[in-house]
């Protein structure tokens, strides 16, 4: 028994010698043509998400439900960079934006009748190009455009598109028809202003 | 009572033995990655392949059938354009192109069922690698023993004409578990953008087609490689309303970056562009464009670049250098293939000082081994200083001109060589001026003319204070015809330059 197996042993060794040998010095070439490679491509019905980039928007920051009062509404600011402007900020769309030519920067909404408000949100666009910064933000309510309260201090904001590049303002229910924001720090390298794609504001 | 043992220990280590060994081999023979020796790759006169299939979610070339050893190629159709002056809402048209890797020898055989006529002669370009091809039942072949672009065309003429780049094997590819590694294989591919950070590799895959935009912003050391292409061909142009510019790979205020073996095409505006960077190198990045202010590798106020064996088809400038915030230096072109549809070849300009800093500078900038397969509107080689910078140091050696077919606008800025320090459309400085010192063109080879005529070139400077001085043209064969003075070069020099000479 012992003879057989030291046999069989032996024998192994000597096939698996040769064989890592023939491998290691590419004696054994892979099945088909000689150094033909044919990199095949996946079963595709569509253009896909790139798998290594996870769909972020698992991740995003939600958004207070409801309707979006400020979308289309009166909305004015100070002076604005280059082609920036601020209708840009409630036209439904985050791939437009406003940018303030410095600091601070007021934006007010008006949304023609007084509400009982609870949030405002903050969206840039959402694309990994919009690197992340940081603005800091205040928010105040009036009745007439004149006197405003405010109802959130200015406040450091994250804006990353890991979060979807949006913030939400929340703050005790109160009565508004006038939205102020104020824009006093942007830590984008881009600008020297604030930016903000859609500013929304919610009952 | 003493009873022998089954097995003896030295058996025992012996089977362990047995069994380890033949893991070890089993591993060699069947893990990719396995150690190798170095000198076991494709045994002497071996060729090694590599071509890629195209996304099942698209149609190849209609146009073209491409095979390189036998084996047939997925053709893609790219956008190029044959108008040679500006218009705002021309529209491309296409030309196939297509890509393998190798090492050793292909055989390349095309058919052109989409040139809706016969094929009945064919040019492979650079003229100068000396490729004659068989042409034979509306078949052309020929054989390439050295990576490289390769351009066709039929019948005497650049329509369809087909580019093949033919790469060395990858080295280097990396590891698709490094969690700084974007690994995106073969397949169509498509998100809003990529941006790339401090340390991460993005690697296309020979076969992948990316619908999407790459960002290398505020960022050190990072890398772009593979084989693939980036598409922006679901992009509308940039300039049609509503759209805007989504630049494949744009470069800004980063440092250490390296970009190789890639394929940029139907961009929807300028393709590789790099903004105040420094320390970037391109290697075997292959452009195709053909829509509107399409520019190749295109570098504004950055230091340290260098671009190797590239190859860039553009419709607008192919090469450009310019000053948008700060100055320009150390940028170095080598072994670059140029077609050149709209604008010029190699370009320093126009904007020279667009972000009004204090003493703009553009310095110690080298074109070397360029050969510039057609260029079909403006001059191949121009300095445009119309801002106020000073612009020196900056040298052209062994050019290669195979076509230089330039028409020009309205008859204007067709010369061969252009250097001017004038306002432009493309000012931002317009009441100063700066000055052009110590260029030089070493080794310049025209093949080819529109006319069979040599071309002018022109030299002008501005004022007693703002000169072009010190150019040193040397070696220039035009038509055949060795130039040795500024009279055979059909050159003007206005009064505001000093010691321009032809050797």
């Amino acid at each position: 028994m012992n003879k057989l197996l030291t046999i069989i042993f032996s024998a192994l060794i000597v096939l698996s010698l040769l064989l890592g040998a023939g491998a290691f010095f590419g004696l054994f070439q892979p099945k088909g043509e000689p150094g033909l490679t044919i990199v095949t491509a996946p079963d595709q019905t569509k253009a896909q998400r790139p798998p290594c980039f996870p769909d972020p928007e698992a991740n995003y920051i939600p958004m207070p439900e409801g309707e979006n009062l400020a979308l289309g509404k009166s909305v004015v600011s100070g002076v604005h960079n280059d082609v920036y402007v601020i209708e840009n900020v409630n036209d439904g769309k985050t791939d437009t934006y406003w940018e303030s030519k410095g600091f601070p920067a007021e934006v007010t909404v008006d949304l023609g009748e007084s509400r009982r408000l609870t949030a405002v949100a903050v969206r840039l666009n959402p694309s990994a190009i919009w690197e992340p910064r940081t603005q800091e933000i205040a928010v105040a309510l009036s009745a007439d455009g004149t006197s405003y309260s405010e109802v959130s201090a200015a406040v450091k904001y994250d804006f990353d598109p890991a979060t979807g590049n949006r913030i939400r303002i929340d703050f005790p229910a109160a009565e508004g028809r006038f939205v102020k924001l104020t824009f006093t720090l942007n830590t984008s390298s881009r600008t020297g202003g604030a930016q903000a794609a859609e500013i929304e504001i919610y009952e | 009572m003493n009873r022998k043992p089954a097995l003896s220990a030295k058996l025992i280590c012996l089977g362990v033995l047995a069994v380890l060994l033949l893991a070890a081999a089993l591993c060699l023979l069947f893990v990719p990655g396995a150690p190798r020796h170095a000198a076991s790759g494709p045994a002497e006169g071996q060729t090694l392949l590599t071509i890629y299939e195209g996304p099942r979610t698209m149609t190849g070339s209609q146009t073209a059938v491409i095979r390189a050893n036998g084996h047939e190629l997925f053709v893609y159709d790219v956008m190029v354009n044959h108008e040679h002056i500006w218009k705002a809402d021309s529209e491309p048209s296409s030309t196939p192109m297509t890509y393998f890797d190798f090492l050793g020898s292909v055989s390349l055989e095309i058919e052109m069922p989409g040139l809706n006529k016969p094929v009945e002669s064919a040019a492979v370009l650079p003229a100068a690698w000396g490729i004659v091809p068989e042409v034979e039942d509306g078949r052309v072949r020929f054989t390439i023993t050295e990576p490289g672009a390769y351009t066709v065309v039929f019948n005497g003429s650049v329509n369809k004409a087909v580019h093949i780049f033919a790469n060395p094997p990858e080295t280097d590819v990396p590891d698709p578990d490094d969690p700084d590694v974007y690994y995106i294989g073969p397949g169509e591919w498509t998100m809003d953008a990529i941006a790339l950070q401090d340390g991460q590799t993005l690697y296309l895959s020979g076969g992948a087609v990316l619908h999407s935009i790459v960002s290398v912003a505020n960022a050190d050391n990072v890398r772009i490689c593979g084989r693939g292409m980036i598409d922006g061909s679901d992009y509308p142009a940039w300039n049609r309303p509503g759209s805007y510019a989504r630049v494949p790979i744009d470069i800004n205020h980063s440092k250490n970056v390296t970009a190789e073996g890639i394929i940029l095409v139907n961009s929807n505006c300028w393709n590789f562009n790099s903004f105040s960077s420094s320390h970037v190198r391109i290697d075997n990045v292959k452009i195709i464009s053909g829509r509107q202010n399409g520019d190749g590798f295109t570098f504004q106020s950055c230091t340290d670049h260098e671009v190797t064996n590239c190859f860039a088809r553009t419709w607008d400038d192919s090469l450009v250098i310019k000053n948008y915030s700060g100055s320009s230096r150390g940028i170095r072109f080598r072994n670059v293939q140029i077609w050149t549809d709209l604008a010029q070849s190699m370009e320093i300009g126009y904007e020279t000082d667009k972000g009004l800093t204090l003493d703009p500078e553009i310095s110690d900038v080298l074109f070397e081994d360029i050969t510039v397969l057609y260029n079909f509107h403006k001059p191949v080689i121009s300095i445009h200083n119309s801002d106020d910078a000073f612009v020196h140091d900056i040298t052209y050696r062994n050019i290669v001109v195979e076509n230089a077919m330039m028409q020009g606008d309205n008859g204007n800025n067709k010369e061969l060589i252009e250097m001017t320090l004038q306002n432009s459309g493309w000012s931002t400085v317009t009441d100063e001026f700066g000055s052009i010192d110590s260029v030089l063109i070493e080794g310049l080879t025209v093949v080819n003319t529109a006319d069979g005529k040599v071309p002018a070139s022109r030299f002008s400077g501005q004022g007693p204070e703002n000169r072009i001085t010190n150019v040193t043209i040397k070696n220039v064969t035009i038509l055949g015809q060795p130039i040795r003075d500024l009279d055979a070069l059909r050159a003007s020099v206005n009064e505001y330059c000093e010691n321009i000479t032809v050797e």
